[in-house]
């Protein structure tokens, strides 16, 4: 079975479009960070909450009264899986005690419906300033290693490109949460440790499909003229469409799988790798490369690019 | 093509990592087909004697099998913090009024940060223009010195509040707890299968530090009540009107009344006996204060400029537990003890929980070493007739009056409200005294329940993730797509079996890891793969396709590697708990893919071109 049988779009020509496109998708984002910003978890913000799950349905508002009536000040709400529910307070060192004012006071109010407080979350705000931190480094030592490494094994126009192609698809994904946060029930796309195993996966597999764009470019750029190069560039990234696609899209079936079946824990995960591996093939066909020809075009020089096997 | 001998070296490869892999599941196998054994027999009896029957194949397996992480099982997973600034302040001598404004400060900052105390300390003294010897060790060491002694100290303190946290999870029986420090100041606690969260926190929390201190007599307790009050109604603090004292708000006046800048016009009501109105005094020198009013009268004995009206060396100190009082209010009395403590915990050398003599009320009983012996021996000679309060972490169990002489080192601790509580006590005092007091600060607990759920809605990810993948890789590339298949289920055994051999756990954040790396793994063949079409269709015959696809493609699946790897390690080094449980799986597994998805494949391939098994439709 095939699914592109040989292609021939002219990416390069219509890479203005592209740009024009990721600009808009990235200035949405931003602004979207800086009007509405991003809904921290507890994991980055500190706090505690619990998961509530009740035996039979129950309304979110009656819960919500008993809890304010009880005293206990903080936030309710649906939480992905039936008839539970996330509260989320200030954090409690004591969690204990928390935990037996809410089911004390449910106990009280509403009977004839057993819960069970299934889950107890509290992060200090100590160590939520240390998490913070700990993202921020992971995210940049991750890049500056792709960087080096791309670098190494290509020439530095190609891994800066690399760079600025993850660059792009993170901060992609970080708008859509923005924009997103907050609407869905079923996922409230929450800023917390696991979005930031979401971003180094991200990263790391958008210069995966980007590498091997860039390795057919390599192998077939070696000893031409840069008038040739916008031919090069275009069959080249042509020629590995099928793989870029197919190998986006197995991971893509995973991921999916993770989304529809894992549970709430897992949603905002899934989510956040899942379309930013769809903006990482793309950015990594209509960003990376042309961006390196646009770079080479500028500049008017020739590649010297390291690791090109002669076969 | 590879030589014979390579070829050879390969299948030999192949076979051992099969079988490794197979080798180190088995035990998890044996744990589950037993188990479920175990729970098919329709009499608790029946299944009693299969468990005595196979009890060292039980034990055995569960002991080697695959561990499941906290999420999963179900159980807490805790972070406390030392309180290292506590543990300077002990180490500090002549402490004054700056020294405890610098220390206040150091406070504030050490909770909004991660960094060391230590450095804290040093920038916040080089601030104020003080050398630490002015308060730490020897006046004549330098600071380079005492930042060294002090380094030392919070680093024994650190381990020593591992081990006897160790020790009092180690008394309770939880199984397989899994205790460790991280930077300076906190301790790891991971807990699986804690039902009881409650009584677990309230064990691990206490600092257990036990005192024997003297009462100060009831006149004098009158007295500095008295001098409290008109205090408050002088300075017309309504109890109501003051906010719920935060020390350090009022820690920079520490000067007596009368030199203190006149207070704010009161614009609320105030009250002619504030102090009264939240604390009751008997005739016979007994304060108390009720349920409700506790938190604000324990929070304003504890401000400084109160303090400075006590008697010198003495402190105010509430009651553990609450009496009733005639109409069945909880009533806290409190104590006026003296500072300085006539003998401590450390001389506790065993400890048992039991009723007391009535044999309704839990108690504890103590018996010391023979220092403790001889000077308990003496303090109560020498006090008969007085009453000695028995302090545990701040809070007083018991006053007894003196009745005689105790020879043989016997104490007891009573005002304990049941025996779970008294048997808890006899952990902690046992266990002996933390260095420095400890605060949680992370707790993530899951209950079994959800635990079964996320068990679930993993495995039903792992299984749908597995059969999506490997049927496209069927339809799309048919015979070669099986090649890819049979590759895919070997590195999801050696993903697990990596984890069961080196006792790592396995997390619903593990699996997520595990199923990504379903869809990654396959990358590699459909690189290859694509290549090998692509060679075919230039004309090639199918064996120079296939080694001119395996050579042609290895570059980028390299690369590709590389940099997943990168991110999934950097991840494991700056994430925690969860989130290294994905970065872990998916190490793991990039790198089994690199073996499974180019070596098994190949060889399969050379199995099936040498058998001519294989044409230029096997790619798809």
């Amino acid at each position: 079975m095939r699914i592109f049988q040989k292609t021939n779009f002219n990416f390069i020509r219509y890479r203005k479009i592209a740009y024009g496109f990721s600009l808009v998708l990235l200035l949405a984002g931003m602004a979207s960070l800086a009007v509405k910003g991003l809904n921290y978890g507890i994991d980055f913000r500190g706090g505690s909450e619990v998961v509530i799950r009740f035996d039979k349905d129950v309304d979110v508002g009656q819960i919500r009264s008993v809890l304010d009536a009880a005293g206990v000040s903080g936030t309710l709400k649906q939480y992905g899986m039936d008839r539970s529910f996330l509260f989320s307070t200030v954090f409690q060192g004591d969690s204990g005690q928390l935990k037996s004012l809410v089911s004390n006071a449910l106990n009280d109010r509403i009977k004839g419906n057993h819960h069970e407080i299934v889950r107890i979350d509290a992060v200090g705000p100590s160590i939520a300033s240390d998490l913070k931190w700990s993202a921020v480094k992971a995210l940049l030592a991750s890049l500056l290693a792709i960087l080096l490494y791309v670098g190494f094994r290509f020439e530095i126009k190609f891994a800066t490109a690399g760079v600025v192609a993850i660059f792009h698809d993170i901060l992609t994904v970080l708008g859509l949460f923005s924009i997103l946060g907050g609407i869905f029930t079923f996922m409230p796309l929450e800023m917390d440790q696991s979005i930031i195993a979401a971003f180094l996966t991200i990263a790391g597999y958008s210069i995966t499909d980007t590498v091997v764009v860039y390795d057919r470019i390599r192998e077939r750029i070696r000893g031409q003229k840069p008038s040739e190069y916008e031919r090069i560039f275009n069959e080249s990234m042509n020629q590995t469409l099928s793989r870029t696609i197919i190998t986006s899209g197995t991971v893509l079936l995973s991921v999916f799988v993770l989304f529809i079946f894992a549970g709430p824990a897992i949603r905002g995960f899934a989510f956040a790798v899942f379309t930013g591996i769809m903006i990482g093939t793309y950015s990594s066909i209509f960003v990376a490369a042309p961006l390196v020809y646009d770079w080479l075009r500028l500049t008017k020089s020739a590649v010297h690019l390291r690791g090109s096997k002669v076969s | 093509m590879p030589s014979m001998k390579n070829k050879r070296f390969n299948l030999l490869l192949i076979a051992v990592v099969t079988f490794v892999a197979v080798w180190s599941l088995w035990p998890t196998w044996r744990d589950y087909s037993l188990s479920k054994q175990l729970s098919s027999f329709g009499s608790a009896q029946d299944s009693l004697k299969y468990a005595m029957n196979y009890r060292e194949d039980i034990e055995d397996a569960r002991k080697k099998s695959l561990k499941l992480g906290l999420d999963l099982k179900g159980g807490m997973h805790l972070v406390m913090e030392v309180d290292q600034v506590d543990l300077f302040e002990q180490k500090a001598w002549n402490k004054d009024a700056k020294f405890s404004a610098i220390m206040q400060a150091v406070r504030a900052k050490a909770s909004q940060s991660d960094a060391r105390v230590i450095d804290l300390l040093v920038a916040e003294f080089k601030n104020n223009n003080i050398r630490l010897s002015r308060y730490f060790y020897d006046i004549r060491n330098s600071d380079q010195e005492i930042v060294g002694k002090l380094e030392k100290e919070s680093d024994e303190a650190l381990s020593r509040a591992k081990e006897i946290i160790r020790n009092r999870i180690d008394q309770y029986g939880v199984a397989e707890p899994v205790i460790t420090t991280q930077g300076s100041r906190k301790i790891i606690i991971e807990l699986p299968g804690v039902s009881d969260e409650n009584r677990v926190r309230n064990l691990l929390k206490g600092t257990a530090k036990l005192e024997f201190r003297l009462l100060r007599e009831p006149e004098v307790m009158i007295r500095t009540l008295d001098r409290i009050n008109s205090y408050l109604v002088d300075n017309s603090v309504a109890p109501q009107a003051v906010p719920v004292a935060d020390s350090s708000a009022v820690a920079q006046s520490p000067l007596p009344p009368s030199v203190s800048t006149p207070p704010a016009p009161a614009n609320k009501p105030a009250s002619a006996k504030p102090l009264y109105d939240v604390i009751g005094v008997f005739q016979n020198g007994t304060a108390y204060t009720s349920e409700h009013t506790k938190e604000f009268a324990s929070s304003l004995l504890h401000r400084s400029d109160i303090q400075a009206l006590l008697p010198p060396d003495t402190e105010l100190l509430l009651a553990a537990k609450p009496d009733v009082g005639k109409n069945g209010e909880k009533l806290y009395s409190i104590y006026l003890v003296k500072k300085a403590p006539e003998l401590t915990g450390g001389v506790i050398t065993e400890a048992k929980a039991t009723f007391g003599s009535q044999g309704v009320q839990p108690e504890v009983l103590m018996s010391m070493n023979s220092e403790g012996t001889s000077k308990w021996a003496r303090i109560t000679g020498a006090n008969i007739g007085k009453r000695l309060a028995i302090v545990l972490d701040g809070a007083v169990y018991s006053a007894p009056v003196v009745q005689s002489k105790i020879p043989n080192g016997n104490s007891v601790i009573n005002g304990i409200e049941s025996l779970e509580e008294a048997k808890d006590l006899e952990i902690v005092l046992k266990a002996g005294a933390l260095p420095a007091p400890v605060r949680i600060t992370e707790e993530r607990s899951v209950g079994p329940s959800l635990g079964a759920d996320y068990i679930r809605a993993g495995m039903q990810s792992l299984a749908w993730a597995f059969c999506a993948v490997s049927i496209f890789m069927l339809v799309y590339y048919k015979k070669a797509g099986i090649a890819a298949d049979i590759a895919l289920v070997l590195n999801i055994l050696i993903v697990l079996s990596v984890l069961a051999g080196f006792n790592a756990s396995l997390s619903l954040p593990g699996i997520a890891g595990i199923v990504l790396t379903i869809g990654m793994a396959v990358d590699a063949n459909v690189l290859i793969y694509e290549r090998i079409r692509e060679e075919l269709a230039e004309g090639k015959s199918v064996v120079s396709a296939v080694t001119q696809g395996y050579d042609r493609a290895f570059s980028s699946i390299l690369d590709s590697h590389v940099t997943t790897l990168s991110a999934a390690f950097l991840l494991y080094t700056y994430g925690i708990g969860p989130i290294q449980g994905f970065a872990v799986t998916l190490m793991i597994g990039t790198s089994a893919s690199l073996f499974t998805a180019i070596v098994v494949t190949r060889e399969i391939f050379n199995l099936l071109l040498a058998k001519n098994l294989m044409s230029d439709k096997s790619f798809g």
